[in-house]
């Protein structure tokens, strides 16, 4: 396990010192400071009695700040999901091919390394990077509400985790299909293809009625069926970040997809990797 | 001796999706006794890299069996033993030099200290451990990957091209450290264009063509395969007749040793009296090039 966890670990300190990714905490780091330095929030019995940001009345009215930041919570998940998922699918997409490079895979494997390690350890440290970001970015806003409006709500970091597990599905078919070809722009495009996919797979009933019945909807149905359905999770995300009721079966459906689409896809990657030669 | 890498009878094809199948090793059998120095030589394309792939468990054979240190390349156990340098190192650049064999030496199973990390970058000639692998040069690359190699004080060194982009002098720098680590009983295997380099490091030559070994054994052995020997004989004569050409210090032979004393014995029953025979060994090039024509014409 130890040499699991150093491939990780390594894939995190080369992420660290990209500037793909000083940009993103960089980013992150600006909004914060921004909403930190210029929102101002006057909270009497949990109820937002007035409001500027750069100087300007946000609310004419008293509003509950309970509301106030369900919706903004709300927006910060779904653009935490759409936009850091896409993020995620070009900044991390040529990970894989780096450790698949000829001079450093040989390199790897002459070491006492099993290739299962080298695959969970490139999947684990992307993940791992991807998480890092949400707790970043999530829970640096949950802090900054918190003490502005002194309701402390963490439900958009648990939204924000939910949309996690759906990158952790999408870069489950970027790493795999290195193990078919190494390109760093393939993996990005069937990263964001993916993406799409998992859109389309959410509305996968009302499209295919839309359809004319015969083998195209058939084909359809059947295509879209091992699809993580990535939109509703990206709604789930957002609902629970909003504090907005759920359904508990459907999250644990929605999150068994993704785990299942996922697994199975390090399994066709790993019986690749172990029968390849460099 | 105990052998430090045994192949037999190893095949490796490559199956292409359209084109023909590529054979890389033609039943290749060799035996590299622990503690050699063993040097690979050949033309490019004659499966030494594959070869060496075979050997650390990166290529699977296609049939044949391989054994090395006493085990199965596949065994991460015996992989540990095992130090490596790839003909073209590729390193993470956004690593330091320190960090990358520190990584090596956790994914080695080893904890060396900063201090051991930092003599091992000394020893390989490179002080900048602090530096970024992005911004090295090719030969600090391939210096850092032959002190990631030396970690941990494998029994057994398998070298790609070591010097690869090294300056003159930094090439006398790691021969003499790789005459050290044979000193200090590792068993090395090393592939080099650099013939001098081969001949200067290594005690057991095998030269690899076309996936098959045209010619193994100590260093003196394959300089004097195919011989050539000078013959003095007393006087000006001639000794054409019995098999010799004329040649600058005397009379020249080509052949093996039992043809050579039957030419011998010929220049005797004619009265020729002969003062010295010598050995004429040859430089790799020309061992190899040799092999290399003797291989077109058969």
């Amino acid at each position: 396990m130890r040499q699991l966890f150093r491939v990780a670990f390594d894939l995190l300190l080369e992420a660290a010192r990209r500037k793909w990714f000083l940009g993103l905490f960089g980013a992150i780091t600006l909004v914060l400071l921004v909403l930190g330095f210029s929102l101002q929030l006057d909270v009497v019995d949990g109820a937002i009695a007035g409001s500027k940001l750069f100087g300007s009345l946000l609310f004419d009215d008293i509003v509950s700040a309970h509301q106030v930041m369900g919706g903004l919570y709300m927006a910060t998940a779904y653009v935490s999901f759409y936009g850091g998922a896409f993020f995620l699918a070009i900044a991390c997409s040529d990970f894989a091919p780096e450790l698949l490079a000829p001079g450093r895979i040989e390199h790897l494997l002459s070491l006492p390394v099993s290739r299962w390690q080298l695959l969970f350890g490139t999947y684990l440290g992307v993940v791992a990077l991807a998480a890092l970001g949400v707790l970043y970015g999530a829970g640096g806003l949950t802090v900054l509400l918190g003490v502005k409006t002194g309701v402390w709500n963490v439900k958009l970091l648990i939204g924000s985790g939910v949309g996690w597990v759906g990158f952790c599905a999408l870069y489950a078919v970027m790493l795999t299909s290195n193990f078919f070809v190494r390109s760093a722009a393939l993996s990005g495009a069937l990263g964001v293809v993916t993406l799409i996919l998992g859109v389309i797979a959410s509305f996968r009933e009302s499209i295919a009625v839309a359809m004319t019945a015969g083998f195209g909807r058939e084909l359809f149905s059947w295509a879209m069926l091992p699809i993580p359905r990535l939109g509703t999770l990206a709604t789930v995300s957002a609902r629970l970040a909003a504090s907005e009721p759920i359904e508990g079966e459907l999250v644990g459906r929605l999150l068994a997809g993704c785990f299942i689409f996922s697994a199975a896809l390090l399994s066709v990657a790993a019986y690749r990797f172990e029968r390849k030669d460099f | 001796m105990t052998a430090a890498l045994s192949v037999s009878q190893l095949v490796k094809t490559w199956k292409g999706l359209f084109g023909p199948a590529q054979h890389a090793l033609r039943g290749l059998t060799l035996s590299v006794p622990k503690g050699a120095a063993f040097g690979l030589i050949g033309p490019n394309g004659a499966g030494k890299t594959t070869f060496i792939k075979v050997l650390l468990g990166v290529v699977r054979p296609t049939s044949g069996d391989v054994t090395v240190l006493g085990g199965d390349p596949q065994d991460t156990a015996v992989r540990a033993r095992i130090g490596y340098l790839p003909e073209r190192m590729h390193l993470p650049a956004a690593l330091r030099g320190r960090d990358f064999l520190r990584s090596v030496s956790t994914l080695k199973s080893l904890s060396p200290s900063d201090t051991e990390l930092d003599r091992l970058l000394e020893r390989v000639g490179l002080r900048t451990g602090s530096q970024r692998v992005g911004t090295f040069s090719k030969g600090m690359r391939q210096r850092l990957g032959l002190a990631a190699a030396m970690l941990g004080q494998p029994e057994l060194l398998i070298l790609d091209e070591p010097t690869d982009g090294i300056d003159p002098v930094g090439r006398v720098e790691v021969r003499a450290l790789l005459l050290e680590e044979k000193k200090r009983g590792a068993t090395i295997l090393l592939n080099s264009h650099l013939l001098s380099e081969t001949e200067r490091i290594c005690d057991r030559i095998g030269v690899l063509e076309h996936g098959q070994l045209r010619l193994e054994g100590t260093l003196d052995d394959v300089r004097r395969a195919a011989s050539r020997w000078v013959v003095r004989f007393e006087g000006e004569v001639t000794a054409e007749d019995a098999g010799f050409t004329r040649a600058e210090a005397g009379w020249s032979y080509e052949g093996d040793v039992e043809g050579l004393n039957q030419a011998l014995d010929t220049a005797r029953v004619r009265g020729l009296r002969v003062i010295a025979v010598t050995p004429q060994t040859r430089d790799l090039e020309a061992v190899l090039a040799d092999s290399l024509i003797s291989r077109e014409t058969n």
